[in-house]
């Protein structure tokens, strides 16, 4: 009987060899952008007056976007092979992988109805030699740009798994003035630096500003008679409000997930802990009742947790706790002093800023504590945003003063959790402070 | 009467207990069969571009260097049951065949572990097993039947050269890994491995389109990671058409191939 078995088992195995295939494990690979030629969109001949320079900025736009996010190398049009309309139909592929380009995008642009513009995108995997993404948007001319950025994140999208984020704006507080006398306004842009404006006039001190994730709202804290108060700003109509009128002074306001909260710290007596308030009924919960410093709460994407942070156990550290402050357990371990603790809209990790050996570092850490990494370190630095992709983290940076009272600025960078790619965003003034918004609806 | 019976049968109990253990033919000789590996000597950067080692690699390279000359030569290779991969299990390996470690030394390999040159876990053949199968066998069956049928049919030569050499195997892995573009952007858990079944020509190009074994999960709404990083695998399979091919009189050996792209020390 045993050998019978042992013929069964040599029989399996001859099986198996008979059927042996060669596996080769491919555990390196490139680490470089991933070279995308990204063509200047087409358009027909009657309608060149309009629309030569929307096609050749469009596609400026689109590249600078994929170029910035550190994923993406756009190929130089110099180099570009085939350059009739007919790419548009049907890619020479092989002109294009001559190039090197892995992903080519092309695009059709065309004046319809009343002047509007009809854009027609395609995206190409040149290897495999076939269309992996296309889209028809109608917008008016002057829309341009943020149909640019619509097609970047489209591109992103197909090609990394994930959400894009160029289709956004950043809230920020701009700077001027002497560092004792500095006037402060509220500000939005586009994640890019173009479409600048000013919200506030720089009158009454602002700080803090955040969108509110689902409506095109923004909560901040301003000065009125000395007290910090957090307002609530509607960036379509101008409609301002008070949230509340608090006994003591109110800080760090954060919507939450659905937009239908915000969560805040709020000092009375010298100690200050963490506050709910329903945006709707107006109700107020208090969440921690610690005698320490409780301030800095961000919401995790599900609405089910909180973050903040807390100097209860001797120095700031960040804390976690469910959103009826159930559960409150510290985190952060790796020494040093923490603040700022933000959420990343992926629900993977927190961002933060640290102070250690004397300088401040952007870093991230997984939401129970471990595998806190720093990625960018600097003489003084805070306030981390996510994009709402969670790949990228905006924050204000500050040089300091020299003797004579000069040199301070403040400037807005942003940073990319896979490259580490740094880049400054530009403003018309020093800025402080930034927010990300959502994708526009 | 009684008395006789079982004296009789304890006597022949008795005289069967002895045969067992005493004749030859029902002892277990338990032979040591050597595993099989494989080990070729070679310089490897001629032959392949191998990663770029890591800081560990290079701290455990220090140390090994530092032990030098306690150890003489790389602890693998050392092992005396080494033996060339047209040997046959049958015939042991005469002592001249197996590599000495001055030879070695001589040529001053001296990283040669970077790449184990032993089992690979993933391979369908597993040469321990077969030994162990062997030993089993051996518990059946008499010696003499045991190497007229058993061994005969477990030819290593042939189970072997299913295989590729290491220096082969690593110049294929270096032409993909030089094409893979991976998609750093992509949230990393486990399951992210992607295996691309190729079959190629003689000259190394592909004979049909490249096939992720695990396509359906491609199209999964929920698994767009998983497709973008299936995309990537198939056009560096792509991006490599053809590939610098092995020896074209072991085409039957690499013309199918399974490559499987593992991108968990890049994203993890």
């Amino acid at each position: 009987m045993r050998i019978v078995k042992y013929l069964i088992v040599i029989s399996l195995l001859f099986i198996n060899s008979a059927f042996a295939l060669i596996e080769i494990d491919i555990t390196e690979g490139n680490r470089e952008p991933l070279p995308v030629a990204i063509t200047s969109f087409f358009y027909d001949e009657v309608d060149s007056i309009k629309l030569n320079e929307i096609s050749k900025n469009l596609s400026e736009v689109v590249s600078a976007d994929l170029e910035r996010c550190g994923l993406f190398a756009a190929i130089d049009k110099d180099a570009f092979i085939q350059k009739n309309p007919a790419m548009h139909l049907r890619p020479r592929f092989e002109d294009w992988r001559l190039i090197k380009a892995q992903a080519l995008v092309t695009g059709r642009l065309k004046l319809v109805d009343d002047d509007k513009l009809r854009v027609e995108f395609r995206l190409w995997d040149t290897l495999a030699e076939k269309e992996i993404e296309a889209l028809v948007l109608i917008t008016t001319t002057d829309n341009w740009r943020r149909i640019s950025h619509m097609i970047a994140d489209k591109v992103y999208e197909r090609l990394t798994g994930e959400g894009g984020y160029f289709d956004t704006r950043i809230l920020y507080v701009a700077e001027s003035g002497p560092k004792n006398k500095r006037i402060k306004k509220l500000s939005i842009m586009d994640q890019d630096g173009a479409n600048h404006r000013f919200l506030t006039s720089g009158k009454e001190l602002v700080l803090t500003p955040r969108f509110n994730p689902v409506k095109q709202e923004i909560t901040y804290l301003s000065y009125f008679k000395n007290l910090p108060r957090v307002y609530l700003l509607n960036i379509e109509t101008g409609n301002q409000e008070v949230v509340g009128d608090f006994p003591g002074m109110t800080f760090a306001p954060r919507f939450s997930p659905d937009g239908s909260k915000i969560i805040m710290s709020l000092a009375k007596d010298g100690n200050s802990d963490i506050y709910v308030m329903e945006l709707k009924s107006r109700v107020v919960t208090r969440l921690t009742t610690n005698s320490a410093i409780d301030t800095s709460p961000s919401y995790s994407p599900d609405g089910k947790k909180i973050t903040f942070n807390s100097d209860r156990g001797g120095s700031q550290q960040i804390y976690v706790m469910d959103n009826d402050g159930r559960n409150q357990k510290r985190i952060s371990s790796e020494g040093g002093i923490y603040a700022t603790p933000v959420w990343s809209p992926r629900g993977d990790l927190i961002a933060f800023t640290k102070n250690f050996k004397g300088s401040y570092a952007i870093g991230v850490m997984r939401i129970n504590g471990e595998g806190e990494r720093l990625l960018t370190e600097n003489w003084y630095q805070e306030a981390p945003s996510w994009s709402p992709n969670g790949r990228v983290l905006t924050f204000y940076r500050e040089t300091p003063t020299n003797e004579a009272g000069q040199g301070h600025s403040s400037t807005l960078w942003s940073i990319d959790l896979t490259c580490f790619n740094e880049r400054k965003i530009d403003t018309p003034e020093d800025g402080s402070d930034p927010s990300w918004s959502n994708l526009m609806q | 009467m009684q008395f006789s019976i079982i004296t009789s049968s304890l006597l022949h109990v008795g005289f069967i207990i002895f045969t067992i253990l005493g004749l030859p033919i029902f002892n277990n000789p338990n032979v040591d069969i050597p595993p099989i590996i494989q080990v070729e000597i070679l310089e490897i950067t001629e032959q392949t571009n191998v990663p770029e080692i890591s800081k560990r690699e290079v701290e455990e390279k220090k140390i090994e260097e530092k032990k030098k000359d306690n150890v003489k030569i790389n602890q693998p290779i050392m092992k005396p049951k080494i033996e060339k991969s047209d040997e046959k299990v049958k015939d042991p390996a005469p002592e001249e065949e197996i590599i000495k470690p001055e030879t070695i030394a001589e040529k001053n390999i001296v990283n040669m572990p970077i790449r184990k040159p032993v089992l690979k876990k993933k391979d369908n053949f597993d040469e321990l097993k077969i030994a162990e199968l062997i030993d089993m066998a051996q518990d059946t069956k008499p010696i003499e039947d045991a190497k007229d049928e058993e061994y005969e049919s477990l030819d290593s030569t042939e189970t072997l050269s299913d295989k590729l050499t290491l220096s082969e195997e690593d110049a294929i892995r270096s032409q993909f890994l030089r094409c893979w573009s991976v998609p750093l952007g992509i949230k990393y858990d486990d399951s992210m491995v992607v295996k691309v079944k190729i079959t190629l020509k003689q000259d190394g190009s592909l004979m049909k389109p490249p096939e992720v074994t695990d396509h359906q999960r491609m199209n999964k709404p929920s698994e767009k990671y998983f497709k973008v990083l299936a995309e990537s695998a198939l056009r560096a399979v792509r991006r490599c058409d053809p590939i610098k091919a092995p020896a074209a009189d072991r085409y039957d050996k690499w013309k199918d191939m399974q490559l499987s792209f593992d991108p968990r020390e890049l994203l993890r």
